[in-house]
Formats: C-alpha cells, structure tokens, sequence
C-alpha cells in the first residue's frame, strides 16, 4: 500500500516542477492575444457578470473585424465560476495553462479574485480591473495588478461632504448591510462627516437578504435624521424609500453606486423619486443620448437583444482601456511592456460620460470618483461632476 | 407609539409568511414525520411560476397566482410519489438529504432562466398604502394578514369537518392504526405533500410583494425553520402563532433595542423556549398537540 502513495508524491512533484518550468506566457507570439475573464454567468452577481462579458465581447469584436490590434486578433476566454471560489481556481487554472492566457479582466466577485489572484500574478499575467472593490487588487503597489473601479471609502467621504455642504444636512445617519461592504461605506460617511465637524447620529443595519426594513426606518426616524446614507443595493435601497414615504416621511436619502441602476427605479417607481445616488459611470439611457452613444446602444441592442446598462458599459470600457493601451505598446507585445505602458496612460472622458482614467507608476488605481444623480421623473439625471 | 404601531404591524405581516413556511413544515412533518428542507425553495418557485405565467404568458395575476400555486402542489404531490416516498422508514437524515438535494435542483432549475437568474421582479400587486387616521399601512401586509388568517380558517376547518381532514389527522396521530380502520395512509402522505407544497408556494405570492421575486427569496425558511420547532413541530396553530411571534419580536427589537441584537433575538428566543418548554410552546403537556 506504501509503494503507490510513494509514487504518487513523486508523479504530483514532477507534474509541480514542470508546470513551475513551463515558460510564463510573457510575450505574445503568433496571431492572437488570449484574453481571460473569471465571471458570474448563473450566480449571485450573474446580473453584472452576463452585461459585462456582453460589453467586452461586444469592443473585441469591433476591433477583430477593424482588423485587430497591430494585426493580431484578441479572442476572450469566459468561465463561469458563479461566484464560487472553488470553481474559480479550476477556471483560472485552465485559463492559465490551457489557454494561455495574456492578460485577465473583470474577475467577478471578491471572493473569486481573493482565490485566483496569486495564481494569475504567479503566472506572470495581467490581473485587470477585477470587479471587487477590495484594496489588495492595487495596493500594495504590484507590477501585474491594475484598478480602476472607485473605492467605496473614498467616494462616499467626497459624496457625503458635498450633500453636507450643499444642503445643510445636520442629523446623518445610515442604514447599512452588515459585512464588509456595509463597513466600507460607514468608514467613508464617517470621514466626511468629520471634515464638517459632525457624527453620525444613528446607525443601523440588516442582513443580506432581509424582508423588512421598517423597524430600520422607524428607528432612524426616531432618531429625527434628515439625511440617511443607504449602504444597500438594489433591492433594499427601494425597501427603505418605500417603507419612508409610507409612513409620510420625506427624509432625503443617498444610495452607494450599487444602488444606482435603472433597477432601481423600474421596482421602485413613485416610491424611489428623489433619491440621490453615486454614479462611477452613466447609466445609457437611449433617451436623450449624444449621437455616438446612441447609435452604441443600437449596436448593442442589435447584437444581444437586451437593453444595455450600467454594466454593460463598464465591460466595453474595460475591453476598451485593454484594446487601447495594446497598441500604445506597439507590435512587440509582452506582459512588462503592456504593464509599464498602462503606468503611463490617461485615458480622457469619453461618450458615456465616465471619468478619466489615470495610471501612474505609483498608483494602479484608475479612478477614485464618483458624481451624484437623483431619481427625477423615473430616471436617473446627474446632478454633478466627479467630486474630488 | 404610533411608530412602535407601525412596526407592530410590519412584524405581523413578516410573522405571518414565517408561520404559513412553518405551517407547511409542520404539516409534512406531522404526517410524513420527515423534515423537508426544500420548503424555502418551492416557495421561491411559487413565486417565480406566477411570475412567469403572468409576464410571459398573460394571464391575469389571480389566474396565474392560483395556477402557480396548484402547480407547485402538484410538483409536491409528484416528487413524494417518484422519490420521498421512499425515504420512509429511513433514517431521517435520508429525507434531509434527499428535500436539500431536490431544493438545489429547483434553484439550478430556475437560475438556468437567464431572465430569473439576472433580474430582481416585481409581481405587479397593489402598493398602495391605506391611512386609518395618522397610522400608514401598506396594503401588501394586509393582504399578508388577511390571506394568513384565511388559510388558518380554511386549513382547521379541513382539518375538523371534512372525511379527508380527519383522515389526514388520523395518519399524524398514529399511521398504522389509521391503516387498520382503511384509512389510506399512503394517499394521505401524498395530499400532505400537496398541501405542504402548495402552502408554500402561497407564501412565496404574499411575499412578492414585500421583497420581490428573486433566487434567494426561499432563505426566509431560515427564519420559519425556528418557528416550527418554537411551535414544537407537531402543532399547526403553535407553528403560526409561534412565527408571528418570531416576526414581531424580531421588528421590535429592531426599533428598541441597541443596533446588531436583533439579529440574535429570535435564535435566544428560541433558545429560552426550548428550555423553558421543551415540547414547544403549542403542545399541550403529555399530548402530541391538536391541529
């Protein structure tokens, strides 16, 4: 019994040691860049993970029949790891080896990039844009990690500083969702209440996935605030405006980027009038779109037959920022050089009205703004720019 | 008070769904002495089939609320003839197993929808509010309330004054005696599959419009779980009592007590009650509880 297990760690050592010498995919050779994504495609987030992998199909496949990036094809790889990390490592292993991939974009889920991001970076790949707001995927400072979706810290301390300044709030309080995301955004309200000298006056939370909110609501009018932060998402953030305006109180309320989707107002209709959201890029709204947006969403719509969202736009985005920045590096494409190129990039506002996107030696994160909108008439208007 | 009224309210309305996924608990444990854990999900697909029946093929809400309902009866009634029938006289954590593994194939059955996996939907039912003087209700939990306390009166008076009822009782109380005076025991455990099923599904509509129809609506048997056993498992009235109690006691606390203890309130609840009463609370000392 002793001599198989005996063979077996070796044939497992072996198999370690060559896949340790297998050459990383460093540069690109042939004909076609491999771009990998870990997705959700029927899982918990599959309603950002199915609009995001459309977006990103939709940008290589306009680029492949342009004629492709210095001559070579870019062809995305998907898995569907449906928010389970398990499955992510087997994914990110496939696409590692098997496909070889250059570069991954668009990781979906903290717990997914938690697990497959010392494969890919071990691997010697680009770790790009993964949708978790965690710190670790820019900081500390990697050669391989780049960032660009806006902490929640960050710009709901500037978000909260300017409802505070503008409208004279006095009494803030929140309602949040007790984990990490929840924290996150308490940290950021807290900071930019400090900045006007103020403290939270209540807090209070529920549990991902709860029924209710009323006993939430009426502790929070209780406690006479006159502007509550909702570190909510789609769902809860209409529960609460509801529960609200039921029982006649108009308090003016601030929902988190993940509370501002076109979601929210088709469920929440009257109820959710007036509520002020961060927005880290524009809903595409087909009503009133500049020319070259709106004939995007023709292509969109023809190509999928869906209504784009907010998702979908981020996807192009980040096919986009990858499609650009591969040919700024020019015809010799290799991992370093694609990474040091992007620490150089800017990338100026565009059509969707996203902000800019900066990379710097010293800082692989994108952007760290977001700009407020308010629910006026069922729809999404943007109130301000990117707050600083 | 008028806010502790108001949150009172909403406490019965989520005790009432508590209680009628504690009833059909109870009533597939009662007759079937097997604990489903699938209930959760058949009250997801309830949901998700009046949905569908409404926006994809266009009946009207009540055609397609009844429809989605029968429906999900009779996937109850199906699965105990093709498989759970078999899980008796098993151990019991055959039936555990067997209710997880059907409830995760409802979920992948519905999440292979594109449309149900990606979106949050609305059942279009009324959201309007009624004002009684200064108090605001909204007209989702009355129906919750009024639909709950029909079933209640519907269920007992099934259970007292028809044939089936009491024939269904009989198997609860002792299913081999009931098969000795020609009651057929296994039709029975077929109809309290129906009826369990069935009742879940109800409280998947009334929940709708309260949390909307989404993939994870069916964790609230995370909370009606607890209401059963408060409710000591073989009660009918104690499982409905007891999650009204759970929700009121869970919104209360809420409003009243510091920030993060209402979260532990019904788990120490039922702690205290399994202590204090460890028959359950609607279970008459040395008997098995009536209906």
């Amino acid at each position: 019994m002793r001599f198989p297990s005996v063979l077996r760690f070796f044939r497992g050592a072996l198999l370690a040691l060559s896949a340790a010498a297998l050459p990383a995919a460093a540069e690109v050779v042939g004909d076609e860049i491999v771009v990998g994504t870990v997705s959700d495609l029927s899982g918990p987030i599959a309603l950002l993970g199915v609009p995001v992998r459309d977006g990103m199909l939709m940008r290589f496949d306009e680029l492949n029949a342009a004629g492709g990036v210095h001559g070579r094809k870019i062809r995305l790889v998907v898995e569907d790891a449906g928010y389970d990390p398990k499955r992510a490592v087997l994914a990110a292993r496939k696409l590692v080896q098997r496909d070889r991939a250059f570069a991954f974009i668009a990781n979906m889920g903290t717990p997914v990039v938690m697990a497959t991001m010392p494969i890919i970076v071990d691997a010697g790949r680009l770790h790009l844009f993964p949708f978790s707001p965690h710190r670790a995927t820019y900081e500390p400072l990697h050669p391989l990690k780049f960032q660009n979706f806006a902490p929640y810290q960050d710009y709901m301390e500037a978000a909260t500083r300017h409802m505070l300044s503008t409208q004279g709030y006095e009494r803030t309080c929140l309602l949040y969702q007790d984990d990490d995301y929840g924290l996150e955004v308490m940290k950021g309200v807290e900071k930019g209440l400090a900045a006007n000298g103020r403290e939270l006056v209540e807090r209070t939370s529920y549990k991902r996935g709860a029924t209710d909110l009323s006993s939430q609501i009426a502790r929070l009018r209780a406690a006479r605030c006159d502007f509550v932060v909702l570190a909510t998402v789609v769902r809860e953030t209409v529960a609460a405006m509801a529960e609200a305006r039921k029982i006649g109180w108009e308090v003016d309320m601030l929902v988190t980027a993940s509370g501002y989707s076109a979601q929210t107002h088709e469920l929440g209709g009257e109820a959710v009038e007036g509520l002020y959201g961060v927005s880290v890029l524009p809903h595409p709204y087909a009503e009133g779109a500049n020319s070259q947006l709106a004939a995007w969403i023709e292509r969109y719509r023809a190509r999928f037959k869906a209504e784009p969202n907010v998702w979908s736009v981020m996807g192009y985005t980040l096919a986009d920022l990858f499609v650009r920045t591969a040919e700024a590096t020019g015809p010799a494409l290799t991992v370093e050089a694609f990474a040091r190129t992007l620490e150089g990039m800017e990338f100026t506002r565009d059509y969707f009205g996203s902000p800019s996107y900066r990379f710097t030696p010293q800082d692989h994160l994108g952007n760290r703004y977001g700009r407020l909108a308010q629910i006026r008439n069922g729809r999404w208007e943007l109130i301000t720019d990117y707050l600083q | 008070m008028l806010s502790l009224l108001q949150v009172l309210l909403s406490g019965i309305a989520t005790g009432c769904i508590y209680g009628l996924v504690a009833l059909s608990f109870v009533l597939i444990y009662k007759a079937t002495e097997t604990v489903s854990f699938m209930q959760g999900d058949l009250l997801m697909l309830g949901a998700f089939a009046a949905l569908g029946l409404h926006l994809q093929a266009g009946l009207p809400l009540a055609a397609a609320a009844l429809l989605a309902v029968i429906a999900v009866g009779a996937l109850g009634a199906g699965l105990e003839r093709a498989v759970l029938h078999r899980a008796l006289g098993q151990p019991h954590l055959v039936a555990v197993l067997l209710t997880f593994g059907l409830g995760m194939m409802m979920r992948g059955g519905v999440a292979s929808v594109p449309a149900a996996a990606q979106e949050v939907h609305a059942l279009p039912f009324a959201a309007d509010t009624l004002a009684i003087g200064p108090l605001v209700l909204a007209a989702s939990h009355l129906w919750v309330i009024l639909a709950t306390v029909l079933l209640a009166a519907l269920l007992a008076a099934f259970f007292r004054h028809t044939r089936t009822g009491l024939a269904l009782r009989a198997c609860s109380e002792d299913a081999r005696v009931a098969a000795l005076m020609g009651v057929p025991v296994a039709r029975m455990h077929t109809l309290a599959w129906a009826l369990g099923a069935a009742l879940a599904a109800v409280a998947g509509l009334l929940l709708a419009p309260v949390t909307f129809v989404h993939l994870n609506m069916g964790f609230i048997a995370l909370k009606a779980f607890p209401a059963a056993v408060l409710g000591g498992l073989t009660s009918l009235p104690g499982a409905l009592v007891a999650g009204v109690l759970l929700g009121v006691a869970e919104a209360l606390a809420g409003l009243a007590l510091p920030e993060g203890v209402k979260d532990v309130v019904p788990y120490a609840l039922l702690m205290a009650a399994l202590l204090l009463f460890p028959q359950g609370l609607g279970v008459r000392r040395g008997g098995r509880g009536g209906v």
